[in-house]
Order: C-alpha cells, then sequence, then structure tokens
C-alpha cells in the first residue's frame, strides 16, 4: 500500500522563551492509503495540531510531512488550499456546515471548487448523500437536521469529492451514543467499501475500539501504535 | 454557486440587512432630492435673472463692464438678431438700454436705474410682468411712460397714471429732464428692485439718453436651452468677430449670481458629504460586522480549499447585492420625490410670507426641483461605488484570518 501520510521527527511549538509550549515531540508517522486509523490522548496531547499539520491548515515547527506523496513544509498557502481541496476531506467535530447551504448544496461545494460541471456534481452528490443515509433530505437547510444528519452531511463533504485522505477531527464527540455509533459504522463502510482513508482523533473507548489502527498520543509524542 | 451563497448570506440577518439597505437609500434619496430641489432653484433664479436682465448671453462693448455708462453703446441690427434667432437653442434677442439717474416726483426723488426695453419682447421672456400689481405692463406704442417698482412709488408718492421727472445725463453728457407718467406698478418682492427699478420702451429711453435708432447698451440673447449655453456663445462670438462687441455669458454679467450659486454649491457639498459619510459608516459596520461573526465559516471555506479571491468575491457580491437594492430603493424614492416637486413644485408661500431674494433677485417661493438622468446616475454610481470600496478592508480581513484559530 502507497504511504497517504509521512510524518518525519514534526515538532510543533507555540510561543517563545518561558510560554514556549511544545504541541508535537519529534513525531514519526505512517499511514497508508486504505486505513482506518484512529487518534486518542487526552486533552492537550496534540491531537488537533497533529490533524492540522497533516491537513496542510498548520505549519510544523520542524520536521518533514508528506501527503499523497507531496512533501508540504514548503508549499504556499495557495498550494496547500489547492492539496486540501483535490486530496483531503474534513469531518469538524461541530460539523461547520454553512448554514445558508442546503444538505445538497453543502456537499457539493468542493465539487464546485473543484469546477466540476453541475450536472454531474448533482448527480455525485445525489449518490453520496444516499450513501450516508440522507436520500430525501437534501434540500434541507442545516437548521432543519438533527446533529446526526448534519455530521453525515459533512461525512458526504468530505468524502464526495473521493480524496487521498479524510481527516476528521472528534466526529462523533457532539452527538449521542446511538448516533455515534451509526456515524462509525457509515465511515467504517466507506473505508471497507471504498477504500477510504479515514485519519480521525477520539477520545471516546468506544471508537477506539471500532479503529484498524490505534495511535496514542501523550505531551506531543506517539507512545503507543497497535493494529487491531 | 458563489452568487447564491452571497444572497442567502445577507438575509441571513434580515434585519441588520433591511437597515443597511434603507440606509443606502435613505441616503440616496436625500442625496438626489436636495441636489435637485437646489438645482432646480438655481436654475430658476437664473432663469429670473436673465430674462430680467439681458439673456443667457450679453453683447455689449468691450469697454461696458469697466465703467458701465450709456455711451459705450452698439449697434444691434436686425440682421444679427434674425441670424442669432435662426438658431435653434435660441428663444428671443432682446434689446435693453441701461442708464443711471434720479426719478422725482412733487414728494421727493430717489436715484433709480432706467432699464429701456422692448415691451413685447419682455411681455414673451421676463417675468417682470407677472409681477404687475397695478396698471399694466408697456406697450411698444407707448411713449413716455414708465413701470416702476412699489417701494419706488411709496417712497415717491406715485400711483397709475402720476406724473415724474426723470433725469439722468444723456450720451453726449448733457443733462436731461423728462417728464413720463406711470403705466403700472410691479412687486417682484426683492426690494433692490421694486425700490430702485425703472422700465420704459426703448424708443422712449433711446430719445432720453439720445442713442440712435437700433442703439442699445445691451443685446441680450434668451436660451430656450439653458445648457446650450457655451456653444451659442462660440456661434455668437463668430458672427460678430469681425466687430468690436464683446459676447458675455450670464456668469460674467451678473457675477454676483454666479458667485452665490458656487458658494452654495460648495456649501451643499459639504453637507452632502457628510450625510454621505455617515451613511457610508453604517454600511461599512455592517459590512464588517458581518464578515466578522462569520468568520468561523469563512475559516471552513478556507479549509476546504476555497481560494481567498473567491472568498473575497462573495463578499464583493454580498456588498454588490446590499449596493443594488439600495441603490434601486433610493434612485425610486429620492427620483420620485424629486420628478414629484419638479412637476408640482413646492409653495413656500406660506412659511415665506415675505418672499425671499438673492443677491437682490427675488426667487420664486414656488420651489421646482430639476432632475436629470446625470444626476440620479452619477448620484447613484458614486454610493453604490463607494458601497464596493468599502467592502475592501472586511474583504481583505476575511481572507486573512487563521484557520486554525478559528477553527479551534
Amino acid at each position: 500500500m502507497a504511504n497517504i501520510v509521512s510524518l518525519q521527527k514534526v515538532t510543533k511549538n507555540y510561543g517563545q522563551g518561558d510560554a514556549l509550549t511544545q504541541a508535537l515531540r519529534g513525531v514519526n508517522l505512517i499511514v497508508e492509503a486504505g486505513e482506518f486509523t484512529a487518534m486518542a490522548g487526552p486533552s492537550g496531547s496534540g491531537k488537533s495540531t497533529l490533524l492540522n499539520i497533516i491537513g496542510g491548515l498548520d505549519r510544523p515547527t520542524s520536521g518533514r510531512v508528506e501527503v499523497d506523496g507531496r512533501e508540504i513544509n514548503a508549499m504556499s498557502n495557495t498550494e496547500l488550499g489547492l492539496l486540501r481541496r483535490e486530496r483531503i476531506g474534513f469531518i469538524f467535530q461541530s460539523y461547520n456546515l454553512i448554514p445558508v447551504l442546503t444538505a445538497l448544496e453543502n456537499a457539493e461545494y468542493v465539487l464546485m471548487l473543484q469546477g466540476i460541471p453541475t450536472a454531474e456534481r448533482r448527480k455525485r452528490v445525489r449518490e453520496v448523500l444516499k450513501e450516508v443515509g440522507l436520500e430525501g433530505l437534501e434540500n434541507r437547510y442545516p437548521r432543519q437536521l438533527s446533529g446526526g444528519q448534519q455530521q453525515r452531511v459533512a461525512i458526504a463533504r468530505a468524502i464526495v469529492s473521493e480524496p487521498a485522505l479524510v481527516l476528521a477531527d472528534e466526529p462523533t464527540a457532539n452527538v449521542d451514543s446511538e448516533t455515534g455509533k451509526a456515524l462509525l459504522d457509515l465511515m467504517r463502510n466507506l473505508n471497507e467499501e471504498k477504500g477510504v482513508t479515514f485519519f480521525f482523533s477520539t477520545h471516546e473507548e468506544a471508537v477506539m475500539k471500532r479503529a484498524r489502527r490505534l495511535l496514542q498520543l501523550r505531551d506531543g509524542v506517539i507512545f503507543n501504535d497497535e493494529a487491531h | 454557486m458563489i452568487a447564491r451563497l452571497a444572497w442567502r448570506s445577507i438575509w441571513r440577518n434580515r434585519r441588520r440587512t433591511l437597515i443597511t439597505i434603507i440606509s443606502i437609500g435613505f441616503g440616496l434619496a436625500c442625496t438626489i432630492f436636495f441636489i435637485a430641489i437646489g438645482e432646480g432653484v438655481y436654475a430658476q433664479l437664473i432663469d429670473q435673472v436673465v430674462r430680467m436682465q439681458a439673456g443667457h448671453i450679453t453683447m455689449e462693448n468691450p469697454s461696458y463692464r469697466d465703467g458701465p455708462a450709456v455711451d459705450l453703446w452698439l449697434k444691434a441690427p436686425e440682421s444679427l438678431r434674425s441670424q442669432i434667432e435662426r438658431l435653434p437653442q435660441v428663444e428671443r434677442t432682446k434689446q435693453i438700454i441701461i442708464g443711471q439717474g434720479i426719478a422725482r416726483s412733487g414728494s421727493g426723488d430717489v436715484s433709480a436705474t432706467l432699464m429701456g426695453i422692448e415691451p413685447s419682447v419682455e411681455l414673451d421672456t421676463s417675468p417682470l410682468v407677472r409681477h404687475i400689481v397695478a396698471g399694466r405692463y408697456l406697450d411698444d406704442d407707448d411713449g413716455p411712460w414708465v413701470v416702476i417698482g412699489s417701494e419706488l412709488a411709496k417712497r415717491l408718492k406715485l400711483g397709475v397714471g402720476k406724473k415724474m421727472v426723470i433725469t439722468t445725463n444723456d450720451a453726449a453728457g448733457n443733462l436731461v429732464d423728462v417728464l413720463c407718467r406711470v403705466r403700472g406698478i410691479f412687486e417682484t418682492g426683492s426690494v433692490e428692485i421694486d425700490r430702485y427699478f425703472i422700465q420704459a420702451p426703448i424708443d422712449f429711453a433711446r430719445r432720453l439718453f439720445g442713442l440712435p435708432e437700433e442703439g442699445a447698451t445691451q443685446l441680450g440673447v434668451v436660451l430656450r436651452i439653458p445648457q446650450a449655453q457655451e456653444s451659442v456663445l462660440q456661434e455668437t462670438r463668430l458672427m460678430v468677430a469681425e466687430q468690436d462687441i464683446a459676447v458675455l455669458p450670464w456668469q460674467e454679467v451678473i457675477p454676483e449670481i454666479a458667485s452665490y450659486i458656487k458658494l452654495d454649491k460648495g456649501s451643499n457639498l459639504i453637507f452632502q458629504a457628510i450625510l454621505i459619510f455617515l451613511i457610508l459608516f453604517t454600511i461599512f459596520n455592517t459590512i464588517l460586522m458581518s464578515v466578522l461573526e462569520r468568520q468561523r465559516e469563512f475559516a471552513v471555506l478556507l479549509a476546504l480549499g476555497t481560494k481567498p479571491l473567491l472568498l473575497r468575491l462573495q463578499i464583493l457580491m454580498e456588498s454588490v447585492y446590499l449596493g443594488l437594492i439600495g441603490c434601486a430603493l433610493g434612485l425610486l424614492v429620492g427620483g420620485l420625490a424629486a420628478w414629484a416637486v419638479q412637476v408640482w413644485g413646492i409653495d413656500l408661500r406660506s412659511l415665506l410670507k415675505e418672499g425671499f431674494t438673492i443677491s437682490g433677485f427675488a426667487v420664486s417661493t414656488k420651489m421646482h426641483a430639476r432632475v436629470t438622468i446625470g444626476l440620479l446616475l452619477g448620484t447613484a454610481g458614486l454610493v453604490f461605488g463607494a458601497t464596493l470600496i468599502l467592502s475592501l478592508i472586511p474583504m481583505h480581513r476575511a481572507t486573512r484570518l487563521s484557520i486554525v484559530d478559528q477553527l479551534r
């Protein structure tokens, strides 16, 4: 399997002098295509920082980061934006859907950025929304959907462009356990049936158990890396 | 989709958007209305003054402006007048003789300005004719008859048909006295005109001042289309190029009115600029607030790979929508209000019982606005352009945010 993510001695510091905080301390990591990897750890352990660096939303203080075979350290903001648009899908903890766009339009947005013609992108979005169990709810606005349904829209938005990697920051944190379980089933099915690579953070035991690979972070260091 | 996103975004806070649109509309409507009223009053003032005096364009002896006197006269032959009147923008030409003298009656004397006019021409062109309050206006056949202002009549205790004597110097410098009678009394509302102004038939004035036939101190050109002044001025100058005649625009003949208008426009401009500034400040605040409270949303869009340029375009489109709706509202309200005042006017007689004058010239208390396409499009374009410029700072801020900080 090809490497989707490769991190070598990645560090990330915030502040300086006495106020220096080391969020990541020399992280080494390889994520291969098709993985379903969870990253666990207490608050402040560096989970979000690691996700942000892999997603090109933040830059490391030192170390080498490769995503989809491309070194991103030296990329400009525009190049990083392009990489995110073409190769990475994001699922956020609090859904972060655009409130004035319908479920269909939210999922369609990334395809619009990619310049895919309207008819084709509508077709693809409807298929994906059906896959995530939102058939019939395409024209609802986020405020008309439950938390679980909104997160399904977010998942649809993340996978519709068939990215190389989907990064999810505690995707089940804001929903009840039943909905969380259903969301995780959905992500797992997408991983198994469509080969979508998922890399997500969590601090829930139930979610950790469903991951095929579990990384554990503490104080900016991966201290445990185990396959399930 | 960006257009749709921008359109829906402006309506997510309906009240704020409505306030912004109303602010733009109200500001534009006020600006259009007040400028139109101002332009209307200026046009009315100019029209009244030039028609009562020597027209939009005045031809006279080149030395007359330096020391106005009846000996600096010019000959205005019928052929020249016909040539000028053939220009489509010209309504009439008028000969006048202006001289100074003393008007006397048994009750006293008053220094006065005597204006020799062609009664039939004045009947068609001059607003003074409408201000006769006693007796009647002059006829071309009237001999030594005059119309005088109501204040002058009061001071000299004169009524219609009464005698008065005018003493003056003729063109040769001789002191002359002439007896005449009052045909009518006018009241313009301007103290200066009503107290010192006398009109007499031009033939009578010629005899009084010793000028030959077709001799006058001025040949005035009254325009049908005042906006054509510059072109008619050029053409008239060409017609008399071989002669020793100065051709002047009214601004040089009645500079006090031109200066007043310039000054008034300047002060109005300051008032309008303050009004527009306050409105633009409201708009700026609204756009900035709307951007600041959506920083997280913009961070999400950037995280998904939206180009900063596209995000700027979205914010610009929001401003375009606000500007277009606001300007449409302002054009509709301001344009209609100004148009109504242009057609029907506003009668301020109840507020201005004494009437009002500008630089000694009475202005009608019924104000009419003057709306032009240029005024509507110019002011709307200015407000719309300013709205777009104001969105530049919020646009810049939206794309300079830290995605990580906003998503934290």
